[in-house]
């Protein structure tokens, strides 16, 4: 048996540096030639096509939350393993199964035991290779033609359940990565186009929702065979050489004009330190220290100053999750006009200190990696508007939402059926506020933009709740000259069963998670409120009109619900909830935009009359006078009121250096930072020093 | 010549200051923190995000997390930027631009254009 010099039992310590494309082999070289023009262009346009299809066909078929609302990332990789083509919102799950892609051909390709064939798929979901969490699971077949490898297609999705010591995908107590479920390298799932049982009754005995673990594999697979048969077409008319040579060529461009586009930006060092506020299960503040140096064609994203690894926390994130969802900003934004695929990181560079909480190293459990990924994602919003306003003011946009405050469940449902997953109102956050409008409302997830929250109803087919409200919640989002788009908030109550498992992930309780940009506001802070042995059912029964309908009106002192009532972070362990007991859990909206006091006064009416913003904010923010019976503006008495608040900023406000001397003195309480490393800067315990 | 880098923000090239875009009002050397020349202010976390639940949690954050600090135009009382750290976290200097290269660019562009 044939084994790779480099590859020892354990992990591949090697192939996940290999996130940018590799060398030209000689077959696409001399394929160059073949690719004209307009040839070329209805190729990338055919594939761009047999890609959308995949994820559309995997959406239909699957059965988790995720991948039924088009968490989906569907696309066509080299035979070496570059994601070439792609069709998906979530782009870094695409980015990154390049890979298992490559893992499977340094491993597999030439070992006798395991080969490399027509007919066959791939299975893995260890975050090690998909640079993500466990709950992240991916399929990928190889594609041939006259015998030769010359591509392969792959689909990864959000499955949830992944059979970790807590359900739902996301392990809050997890002390190490054996506490968090499935760890699959890339496996092969089946060979001569059929899936081989006795791995499907593995997986399936691994997790507690077999069925929907089945089904996305099945979704996956089928989606990735049509994707097959598109390309097979493609291959009969244009032939091996053209169809391996244009791939290649996608790929050549795009890195082109990658680095011509980063050429454009100004020169500098753009710096945003960002925090979150748990590690998991507890609460503490935790730094990513996000520097970025632009220099000619190059983005350098260093990370020095950022907080320590805690080796039994699961908010520590591998380092090419890092780039995965830098690459959500880079092919979802700045390079929103050219193909997003692997070349895009011709233009890229990284540096990422050991021993920090951004660089995950040996056992240390990542099923929270995602909150830590967004949160550097939305650092690289904020880092890039500075960036880009010079050369292209519009993309100079706030962060979205982060969207982490997911809601993670398990038990069995009302028909019996063991489930664990999580809920969809992540793809319903506000989109960040605009240099020239305010953020989309509910505009869906940044880091999923083909996605949506789905519709109550289905939810409510097999999952064992009831939904009390889901809509606009006008605390939800940051203010500015224009404001985050709002985000939803919703109720639920468990129906149908006597129990059901809930737990919380995210951040931003304490430190808000989204935060404006040139002076515009951050999201609000976020919390879970949970009613256990709640009087709704009763009250429903009854036929009661009086039952809270969004957020806001939990929080004034209308609701009639009666019970144990909890406030939480909105990160926590699943916690039995019974039947009839309520969970509220606000799903925030987008950064400001801006000076408050630049806000047109009649945009602030028409949020009144949609109840998209407070009274108390229209008048103390924004400084608005309008006659509340009318709405209508007094636009002279608000010009007075706005030239009066920023007199009285003048008048109050210090000089940065007197202002600097008594902030310096403050600190944090030590309870506080008791896993932040060294304060202020993290790096300065190692000797070193932020950038 | 004068070079847009934000919302509020400019660079004049030949006095190589960071100025005030809504009123034109001299910052600072654009070689160091255009925060240096703002006046400063620190928002009670309160007024800018009111709690709605009287209660340890609630949509106001920690201030022994997060506190919020603006910067003002002493020029125009515009707020140019803001910043929410932990109480004492050193104010980030998040722009740093080379200005060396800045006018070098727009030299050759000038050039051109003539």
């Amino acid at each position: 048996m044939k084994t790779p010099p480099t590859f020892r039992y354990g992990r591949d310590f090697e192939v996940v540096q290999r996130l940018r494309p590799e060398p030209m082999t000689e077959r696409e070289q001399a394929a160059q030639h073949l690719i004209e023009g307009l040839e070329f262009e209805i190729f990338q346009h055919k594939a761009g096509m047999i890609a959308l299809e995949g994820k559309e066909t995997t959406m239909k078929l699957g059965a988790s939350t995720a991948m039924r609302w088009g968490d989906v990332a569907f696309g066509i990789y080299t035979a070496q393993g570059d994601l070439a083509i792609c069709a998906t919102g979530i782009y870094h799950h695409a980015v990154l199964s390049q890979l298992p892609m490559k893992y499977i051909v340094k491993h597999w390709r030439d070992d006798q035991s395991v080969g490399l064939r027509e007919g066959d798929s791939f299975f893995f979901n260890d975050p090690f290779y998909g640079g993500v969490h466990n709950a992240d699971m991916g399929l990928a077949i190889p594609v041939f033609a006259d015998g030769e490898l010359i591509c392969f297609i792959g689909a990864a999705v959000h499955t949830g359940e992944c059979g970790g010591s807590e359900p739902g995908g996301m392990v809050n107590g997890a002390r190490s990565r054996y506490d968090e479920g499935l760890l699959v390298p890339p496996i092969k799932i089946g060979e001569h186009f059929v899936l081989k049982e006795d791995i499907l009754a593995m997986l399936s005995n691994m997790t507690r929702d077999p069925r929907t673990m089945i089904l996305d594999i099945k979704a996956r697979l089928a989606a990735c065979r049509i994707a097959e048969r598109r390309v097979n077409e493609i291959v009969s008319e244009k032939g091996a050489d053209f169809y391996v040579g244009a791939l290649r060529k996608v790929l050549k461009i795009t890195g082109e004009a990658a680095r011509k586009k980063v050429s454009r930006l100004n020169d500098g060092v753009y710096r945003q330190p960002r925090f979150l506020d748990t590690t998991g299960p507890e609460d503490a503040l935790l730094k990513i220290n996000l520097t970025v140096i632009k220099k000619g064609d190059k983005i350098k994203l260093c990370f020095t100053g950022s907080s320590p690894a805690i080796p039994d926390r699961p908010v520590n994130s591998y380092f090419q999750g890092i780039i995965g969802l830098a690459m959500v900003y880079f092919c979802g934004w700045f390079f929103h006009d050219l193909p997003a695929n692997n070349g895009l990181l011709e233009c890229l560079e990284w540096e990422f200190p050991e021993d920090t909480f951004v660089n995950a190293k040996g056992d240390m459990p990542v099923s929270y990696a995602p909150a830590t990924q967004v949160a550097f994602a939305q650092g690289m919003f904020m880092c890039a508007a500075r960036m880009v306003y010079s050369i292209d003011p519009k993309r100079a946009v706030g962060s979205w939402n982060s969207g982490f405050a997911v809601t993670p469940f398990g038990g069995f449902n009302q028909w019996g059926d063991p489930i664990a997953d999580i809920t969809p109102e992540i793809n319903a956050t506000g989109a960040g506020a605009r240099p020239d409008m305010d953020g989309v409302d509910s505009a869906g997830a940044f880091f999923a933009t083909m996605s949506d929250c789905g519709d109550i109803e289905s939810m409510e087919a097999d999952r064992p709740f009831v939904y009390l409200f889901r809509n606009f919640f006008n605390n939800s989002y940051g203010h500015g000259k224009f404001r985050g788009g709002s985000g939803v908030g919703f109720g639920m109550m468990v129906h149908g069963v006597p129990w059901v498992a809930i737990g919380g992930m995210g951040f931003g309780t304490r430190f808000p998670a989204t935060l404006g940009i040139f002076g515009g506001r951050a999201a609000p802070t976020v919390f879970v409120q949970s009613v256990h042995g709640s009087n709704m059912g009763t009250m429903m029964a009854e036929g009661n009109l009086d039952l809270p309908c969004n957020m806001g009106e939990l929080y004034g002192e209308t609701s009639n619900e009666t019970g144990t009532r909890v406030l939480g972070h909105v990160s926590s362990p699943p916690k039995p909830f019974l039947g009839g007991d309520t969970i509220y859990v606000p799903v925030s909206g987008g950064a400001g935009y801006g000076d408050v006091l630049d806000r047109d006064p009649e945009f602030v009416i028409a949020d009144l009359r949609r109840n998209l913003v407070t009274s108390d904010a229209a008048e103390r923010i924004y400084k608005i006078v309008y006659d509340k019976s009318t709405l209508r503006l007094d636009a002279a008495a608000t010009e007075v009121a706005r030239s009066t608040a920023r007199d009285e900023r003048k008048r109050t406000a210090k000089s940065f250096d007197d202002f600097n001397r008594s902030w310096q003195a403050l600190r944090p309480k030590p309870e506080v930072l008791r896993y932040y490393g060294a304060y202020p800067d993290p790096a300065a315990v190692a000797g070193g020093a932020a950038l | 010549m004068k070079i847009r880098i934000t919302e509020y923000l400019n660079v004049d090239l030949a006095s190589e200051q960071w100025e005030c875009h809504a009123c034109g009002h001299e910052l600072a050397d654009a070689r160091t923190n255009y925060k240096h020349g703002c006046l400063v202010a620190e928002v009670p976390i309160e007024e800018a995000h009111p709690g709605m639940t009287g209660a340890e949690f609630s949509f106001s954050p920690d201030p022994d997390y997060c506190r919020l600090i603006e910067f003002y135009c002493p020029g125009c009382g515009t707020t140019i930027e803001n910043e929410y750290l932990p109480p004492g976290h050193p104010i980030t200097n998040d722009i740093e631009l080379d200005i060396t290269a800045l006018k070098a660019r727009h030299v050759v562009v000038e050039g051109a254009a003539q």
